[in-house]
């Protein structure tokens, strides 16, 4: 079976499902890595969990009996087996703080977190095209001047910055947005939601439709555009299959890395603007000293950043065949 | 020199370099001179709670009639040092584990240490650093341990995949036709090849970490609150931010700041790249 790519090229069928099989085996390869890592993490930094617990002046008796709760008091190999064991069982440990299931936890705070880094995403993406293209396009030097001047500003500019100045324009001012509360209804979430996933918005595009602008000048340059323009297909068609489509891959690689990022800004914004969602909780966690939450959060932050790379670099080869995966 | 200087500028990208060269060096020194030669200390209470910006007080007053210029400034050390020291430490660590392990032969071992970076690069750093606290305790010096646990993961990658490149270069083949021992081929060759493109990378990461030892101290989980820190500065002012504005934005602005001079360097660095290609 073959299967013919843009480029001509031919790759057999087998060759890419072995490819693809490849790159699936190394994303659980390395989610392995997370679990391990997760698991060392707290285990082997220089402190005892339970006695950041229970504080120093805890009784000995309290912190053995914390030690065993944890499972703290065998050998860190055995400890490692009943972790991967209690894994597989979707048992993730209680946590210390509500005495609740680490995994409802979870599942309870990480979908407001998810939904608003996909909203954030989709209309970064949205703006990052047509400025990308358009700006690449043209490619006037004193327009992208400004452009890169602008977009390295809010790079540099660490977001619970930009959150302050956004709550200081935006709440204190003119009252157009709450500072701080949260209403989980559809029609009045929304009056929450929209200046942090404006924030993080703006923080994507940036970034985004730089790399988007610098690939469209690369793209630029192949000798299958000046095909195209030889050809004479129609505007639409050049832009979209000439133009966007290749200069894609890069793009989207990045914004699969980006998402993960944002997960970790997350914490910050969430804090901020007090929403329920995962970062909150993991703060909350950490001044608790409440471990099996930390590491349960910390597993899934792990797992999520490497699912998105796994998808990112798989859309990126579907854009573009020469990818290599 | 001034001519070198206006022909460094001349070239691409040489001017904003020099630019953001000249930032940096600025805020260095004001933090490194102003405790030294200041008027006011920075937990020194001298005026009026909340005193707006005036001539004596360019950057007002904070809650308890603290200078905020003073702190402002004082903060230097703890933001810039901290993150310095977070960004030279690993990069060092995770340049001489990657070069070494471009060596190594066995593919077992070499596939093992490569999914433990990756693994370990799969975590956001500051979600890392925050999960780390939890046992470690707040501080600054536990952020440097914390950052260069988890830091050289990157620079490790970084130097691997350029020295695999570089010792297939001629010129390493040379050197080793000419008898020179390992450890010589190592430090004299290799290692100023691969730290090109780590240093690069270095100095993007500063941004990266002055970003996250700030936003650690602005969560609480680093500097704390009476100390003088950008993150926790703001994180203070920022239940009076719509009586006192300048308790939040002046620190804000110098955390911009130092992350602009930065970033104009690397931006200038990589128009030079282009430019000579």
């Amino acid at each position: 079976m073959h299967i013919s790519t843009t480029g001509g090229r031919k790759i057999s069928g087998n060759r890419l499902l072995r490819q693809l099989f490849g790159r699936f085996l190394r994303a659980i390869n390395v989610s392995f890595w997370v679990m391990v890592i997760s698991f060392m993490m707290i285990r082997f930094s220089p402190g005892d969990p339970a006695i950041a617990r229970l504080g120093g002046g805890a009784e000995q008796a309290a912190i053995d009996a914390l030690r065993k709760e944890l499972k703290l008091d065998v050998n860190p190999l055995q400890q490692l087996i009943s972790y991967i064991v209690d894994l597989f069982h979707g048992d993730l440990g209680t946590s210390l703080q509500f005495g609740s299931d680490v995994f409802e936890t979870i599942q309870r705070t990480l979908p407001l977190t998810l939904t608003y880094i996909f909203f954030s995403s989709f209309f970064a993406l949205l703006l990052s095209i047509p400025i990308g293209v358009v700006l690449g396009w043209t490619n006037k030097a004193s327009l992208v001047y400004i452009y890169r001047s602008v977009t390295s500003v809010i790079i540099a500019t660490p977001n619970f910055f930009i959150a302050m100045l956004g709550i200081l324009f935006f709440s204190v001012r003119h009252n157009w947005a709450p500072v701080f509360g949260y209403i989980a209804e559809f029609p009045q979430n929304l009056k929450f939601l929209w200046l942090p996933v404006a924030i993080n918005t703006l923080i994507m595009t940036a970034i985004i439709s730089r790399v988007l602008q610098s690939s469209v000048v690369d793209t630029k340059g192949e000798e299958f555009v000046e095909t195209g323009i030889i050809r004479g297909v129609s505007r639409p068609r050049f832009f979209w299959y000439y133009i966007l489509k290749p200069s894609m891959a890069p793009t989207v690689v990045l914004m699969s890395y980006m998402m993960g990022t944002m997960l970790g800004a997350t914490v910050i914004l969430e804090t901020i603007f007090t929403l329920p969602g995962i970062g909150r909780e993991l703060v909350g966690a950490v001044l608790a000293s409440d471990y099996p939450l930390v590491q349960g959060i910390l597993l899934f932050f792990g797992i999520i950043t490497v699912l998105l790379s796994f998808l990112g670099d798989l859309c990126a080869y579907l854009l573009d065949r020469r990818v290599k995966l | 020199m001034i001519a070198k200087i206006r022909n460094f500028a001349e070239r691409p990208g040489g001017f904003g370099i020099l630019f953001g060269i000249g930032m940096f060096a600025f805020i260095a020194l004001a933090g490194i001179l102003y405790p030294l030669f200041g008027p006011y200390k920075a937990d020194e209470f001298v005026g009026d709670s909340f005193a707006p910006p005036s001539w004596a007080h360019p950057f007002g007053l904070d809650q308890l009639g603290r200078d905020v210029l003073s702190r402002t400034l004082t903060a230097v050390p703890s933001d810039i040092g901290v993150a310095f020291l977070g960004v030279t430490i690993p990069l060092a660590i995770g340049t001489v584990i990657g070069i070494l392990l471009a060596f190594v032969k066995n593919r077992f071992f070499v596939s093992t240490v490569s999914s433990l970076i990756d693994g370990i690069n799969a975590f956001p750093l500051l979600i890392i650093a925050i999960a780390m606290l939890t046992v470690m305790g707040p501080g600054l010096f536990n952020v440097v341990i914390i950052l260069t646990l988890m830091n050289w993961a990157r620079y490790a990658r970084i130097a691997r995949t350029r020295a695999i490149v570089v010792m297939q270069q001629n010129y390493i083949e040379a050197a080793r036709l000419l008898g020179y021992s390992r450890k010589k081929i190592i430090f004299r060759h290799i290692t100023p090849n691969v730290s090109s493109e780590s240093l690069a990378y270095a100095l993007s990461d500063f941004i990266l970490v002055i970003i996250v030892v700030s936003g650690l101290s602005f969560l609480g989980l680093a500097a704390r609150p009476p100390a003088a820190e950008w993150g926790a500065m703001i994180a203070d002012g920022r239940t009076y931010i719509g009586d006192a504005w300048w308790l939040t934005i002046y620190p804000g602005l110098a955390l911009c700041w130092s992350a602009i001079s930065l970033s104009l360097i690397v931006e200038g660095l990589s128009r030079r790249d282009r430019g000579n290609s």
